[in-house]
């Protein structure tokens, strides 16, 4: 069992802070939703977890260890990165071959995860001729490699058609089942709902959230519209709820259920229009952490918002 | 052979590119002697076999490319972050490449030399001049090539590791060898013979280099460019320990 722990990370380039004073926890044995808008520093701060940036300040430990101290990295973790490259030139199989020689790990191995991706009738080929699904599962199938307890993805639904979607929290399910800790960072929420326990949210480089998942929704507003917005907000204010004014008919009602929220309406005698938690609580408990101005892609509410264009 | 040199050399066996670049020194010395053959009458003269030999140093740029790919090849493919996710201690990874690479660089000095030396055999024989197999100043020229591949081999290792970008390195590598050092060379005067493709020529030079143009003497370029091998070993060493891969 590897848990991560995440102390003050800062990274500075220059005059631009992209990760500060960040701490949280991703506890042993559960699946962690690391969420963000594009360019919140998620990928920064997973890359100072791995080594492979040099934080400005503060500790990331993978199992109370800096990932340079790691006696067996590879045993210990597995990283899919968005950054990371294949030889195009180089056969799948040759690819894990030499990963497998790196990490003193024995050969069978190489058969054991490509049967587990379902790459063993390509591994002969080279990667170069791949398609980006394959490319995925050749770069999962590497991460699992020396059997870690700890699996990091950076954004593994970038470009995934659905049924890439579907495979891909299938996958993450199982990897949870066999007990490990899996981290998965993602900039659209609703792609890591289904799957992850917990949730960490950061924009802007700095902690928004962190906690169950559960716990996430319970912070999301109510968002009712009625002709009588305005006595209702003040029939809810009276109440001690938070109201905001999102237009002339509609309301933001903060720490009140639905259920409540009626019941009040009614006793006064309010007529409402709808009551709910709108397209997905979790989606504007998201957006309202992130500010929602995360910059293209941000808002996550658009199932055609997911693809990005995957790194060459 | 410790893990780390065998993984790389398992990365080179199991890609072409880095052979086809050094597949090209054999065909460009089998080209070389020929030409020098046909242009020449001077078989018979005791330099000729020398200066036929001097050929095998000119790869150099071949090996020198060669080593580039060990590391800004790995940046150019993104494959870096894997090789550093599964050793973290980075300086161990570029050592471990300089050690492949530079006995790979000498092995290619190796094959060129034989190409060379078939090639050069048959010229002479059809000419009808013998080929002196005795002839101490072709040895020590040869050595001197294959030595200077080796270097040069090192020294691409350690530029890719600075550069990172391998269309810089090679660029960078090829416009000093054609361009700069000359330039700078005509600069500093007689300081010229210090800089490393003189140094190199020097070293696997044929005999009249060092009496013609004021070169460094042979063991001097050696040891030069062994100094020049380190500090870029170093350099490299050192910055690929803090640089952040992003």
């Amino acid at each position: 069992m590897t848990d991560v722990a995440i102390r003050g990370l800062t990274k500075r380039y220059g005059a631009v802070t992209a990760v500060e004073d960040l701490s949280f926890d991703v506890p042993a044995g559960q699946v962690t939703g690391f969420l963000g808008p594009n360019g919140a520093g998620k990928t920064t701060t997973l890359r100072m977890l791995l080594g492979l940036v040099q934080p400005s300040a503060g500790t990331a430990l993978i199992g109370g260890e800096p990932y340079h101290k790691l006696a067996q990295p590879r045993a210990e973790v597995g990283a899919v990165l968005e950054a990371t490259g294949f030889h195009p030139g180089r056969k799948g199989r040759d690819h894990l071959r030499v990963l497998a020689r790196a990490a003193g790990l024995p050969a069978g191995r190489v058969a054991e995860v490509l049967e587990r991706v379902g790459l063993t009738s390509a591994a002969g080929r080279r990667v170069g001729g791949y398609s980006l699904g394959m490319r995925q599962r050749l770069a999962l199938a590497a991460a699992l490699l020396g059997d870690p307890g700890l699996l990091i993805l950076d954004e593994p639904g970038n470009g995934l058609d659905p049924a890439g979607m579907a495979s891909l929290r299938e996958l993450l399910r199982g990897l949870a089942a066999e007990g490990r800790t899996v981290l998965v960072s993602s900039h659209v929420l609703s792609e890591a709902a289904q799957t992850v326990d917990r949730v960490v949210i950061i924009s802007s480089g700095r902690l928004r959230f962190s906690g169950p998942l559960t716990e996430l929704a319970d912070t999301s507003a109510v968002t009712v519209t009625s002709p009588q917005a305005g006595d209702l907000a003040t029939v809810l204010k009276a109440s001690g709820y938070e109201v905001e004014m999102a237009g002339n008919t509609t309301l933001q009602v903060q720490g009140a259920g639905t259920a409540k929220i009626g019941l009040l309406a009614a006793q006064e005698g309010i007529a409402l229009s709808s009551l709910g938690e709108g397209p997905s609580a979790l989606e504007q408990a998201f957006l309202r952490l992130t500010g929602g101005d995360g910059g293209p892609g941000a808002s996550g509410i658009s199932a055609f918002h997911t693809t990005k264009e995957p790194a060459k | 052979m410790n893990a780390l040199a065998q993984t790389e050399l398992l990365k080179l066996r199991t890609i072409r590119s880095p052979w086809l670049i050094l597949s090209a020194a054999p065909l460009v010395i089998i080209a070389g002697i020929s030409g020098i053959v046909t242009s020449s009458t001077r078989l018979h003269q005791a330099a000729a076999q020398s200066d036929a030999m001097a050929h095998i140093g000119l790869t150099s740029l071949f090996t020198l490319l060669f080593g580039i790919t060990a590391v800004a090849g790995e940046y150019r493919h993104k494959t870096i972050t894997d090789t550093y996710l599964s050793t973290p201690a980075r300086g161990k990874v570029i050592a471990a490449k300089i050690g492949v690479y530079t006995t790979a660089g000498a092995l290619s000095g190796v094959v060129t030399t034989l190409a060379g030396l078939v090639t050069a055999a048959a010229w002479w024989a059809g000419k009808g001049v013998p080929f002196s197999w005795s002839d101490s100043a072709m040895w020590t020229t040869i050595g001197g090539g294959i030595a200077w591949n080796a270097a040069f081999a090192a020294i691409g290792v350690g530029l890719g590791a600075l550069v990172r970008n391998l269309v810089g390195a090679v660029a960078l590598a090829l416009a000093w060898v054609a361009l700069v050092e000359g330039l700078v060379g005509q600069l500093i005067g007689n300081l010229a013979r210090w800089l490393p493709f003189n140094a190199g020529q020097a070293l696997g030079g044929a005999a009249k280099v060092h009496v013609t143009s004021g070169q460094l003497p042979r063991w001097g370029a050696g040891v030069v460019l062994v100094l020049y091998t380190i500090a870029f070993a170093a350099a490299a060493v050192t910055t690929s320990m803090r640089r952040d891969v992003a």
